[in-house]
């Protein structure tokens, strides 16, 4: 009876343990050629960066928004897919593609996006992280007039899942370049549309504020500075940080007020930014941003 | 014989017991969604609030645009009665908004934002042993 026993307790142990396989484990292992650090990177600290980057969504309806025309001779090419061999390049262009796909849907580029689509489940894939992208469903999506929401959502959710992923997995490291790719991609795109029109201050400022972004990317690659393509990733961003050093951005705090609508608080934010920035500074950072770019999509 | 039989089932019971008390937050969170895009958002992030394991208070951070308006919806377990409060702060840690108002805490919050910065989304839940929620954040021009 005793032997029922202790059957029965070991059947309930397995039942309780993760499902997490050596095998998986060593596949992840064997796919991850950047040195993973983790005896030095701190992955909560590294995770609670990583969530305060904006979506380069934001920037894509910004410019959507403020008039400036689509542009696909700014964005990489998904045919360039080829070039792409190592598991850091293979995580940086995932995250410039997954931003050209924002931009191809924000401005109804849908047969465009779907090639997009194809070249980021192909990397997602490489990395081990394709079960995250259903392309039929998103082709599906995409190929609809009226799905604009609805795709938006869902690919954002697939990001969002694949980052959440890699966290878990502590392989937060290709996290940082899933989502530096996607801000340089975005900063390339706003670069390129503001230094058409220096006059457009709402544009050049939002190029100004990327500093507060740039801050936080450059902390997190600071992590991985024992890796040589990081540590080199790193010092390109770090140049470009140089130039930021000249803008300055004001902040006043001033208490916000309250009013209630449809039983949603609404706030009315009394507090500001004030941006101080040249046309010089935003051609600066265009050609910087440019170079540091070119480096990664060629 | 038969307690000896009993007893890996009552530990199974017990097991099965946990599994359905525990907090459901990334599907509370998913739920949260729809509100968002109901009210022409674009979805952003989605955020888990499971303060089971004793935590008082669940942090989020996020860079805010100029020019920009955020929703933040909140889902808490027990739709009927919500307990979950969020409060926003700048990143000198001021107060820039909250979806308790009047003693009534709201199922959302929008925020136009002035001024570009990293702000913190911090939950809190009042006088509840019920910690369990959910919370999706999104945006529009």
């Amino acid at each position: 009876m005793k032997t029922v026993l202790i059957v029965l307790s070991l059947a309930l142990l397995v039942a309780c343990t993760p499902k997490n396989t050596i095998d998986d484990f060593e596949l992840q292992s064997s796919l991850d050629s950047i040195k993973n650090k983790q005896a030095i990177v701190n992955e909560e600290v590294v995770n609670s960066i990583l969530e305060q980057i904006p979506s380069p969504l934001e920037i894509s309806v910004l410019l959507k928004e403020s008039g400036v025309d689509y542009n696909s001779r700014v964005i990489n090419s998904p045919s360039n897919i080829s070039r792409y061999h190592s598991t850091y390049q293979k995580a940086l262009n995932l995250g410039i593609y997954g931003a050209d796909l924002g931009y191809t849907n924000i401005y109804g580029q849908n047969a465009e996006g779907i090639r997009y689509l194809t070249s980021i489940k192909t990397l997602a894939n490489d990395l081990n992280i394709g079960q995250f992208f259903d392309l039929r469903t998103i082709s599906k999506l995409a190929l609809s007039s009226n799905s604009l929401d609805s795709l938006l959502l869902i690919t954002t959710q697939n990001f969002n899942a694949i980052n959440a992923h890699l966290q878990q997995q502590n392989r937060s490291n290709l996290s940082v370049l899933l989502l530096t790719g996607g801000w340089i991609e975005a900063m390339e795109i706003m670069c390129d549309a503001a230094a058409q029109n220096l006059g457009n201050r709402e544009l050049v400022e939002r190029i100004g504020e990327q500093k507060i972004i740039l801050e936080q990317l450059t902390l997190l690659l600071s992590f991985y500075r024992d890796d040589a393509e990081m540590a080199s990733l790193y010092e390109d961003l770090a140049q470009l940080k140089t130039i930021f050093d000249g803008i300055q951005i004001t902040y006043t705090y001033v208490e916000s007020s309250i009013e209630i609508v449809n039983g949603v608080a609404v706030i009315k934010d009394n507090s500001t930014t004030t941006i101080s920035i040249t046309d010089k500074d935003v051609l600066d950072i265009k050609n910087k941003i440019n170079s540091v770019r070119n480096k990664i999509v060629s | 014989m038969k307690k000896i039989i009993l007893i890996p089932l009552v530990l199974i019971a017990l097991n099965v017991q946990v599994a359905l008390a525990q907090c459901n937050s990334e599907e509370i969170s998913n739920g949260c969604v729809p509100t968002l895009t109901q009210n022409g958002f674009n979805f952003l992030k989605s955020y888990k609030i499971d303060g089971e394991t004793d935590l008082t208070k669940v942090e989020y951070s996020y860079v805010f645009t100029k020019g920009t308006q955020y929703m933040v919806t909140i889902c808490d377990q027990n739709a009927a009665n919500s307990t979950i409060m969020v409060t926003i702060f700048d990143s000198q840690r001021n107060v820039v908004a909250t979806n308790k108002i009047k003693g009534s805490l709201l199922s959302g919050i929008v925020y136009p934002c002035n001024a570009t910065g990293i702000y913190y989304l911090q939950y809190t839940f009042e006088g509840s042993s019920n910690r369990c929620g959910g919370s999706a954040l999104g945006f529009k021009k």
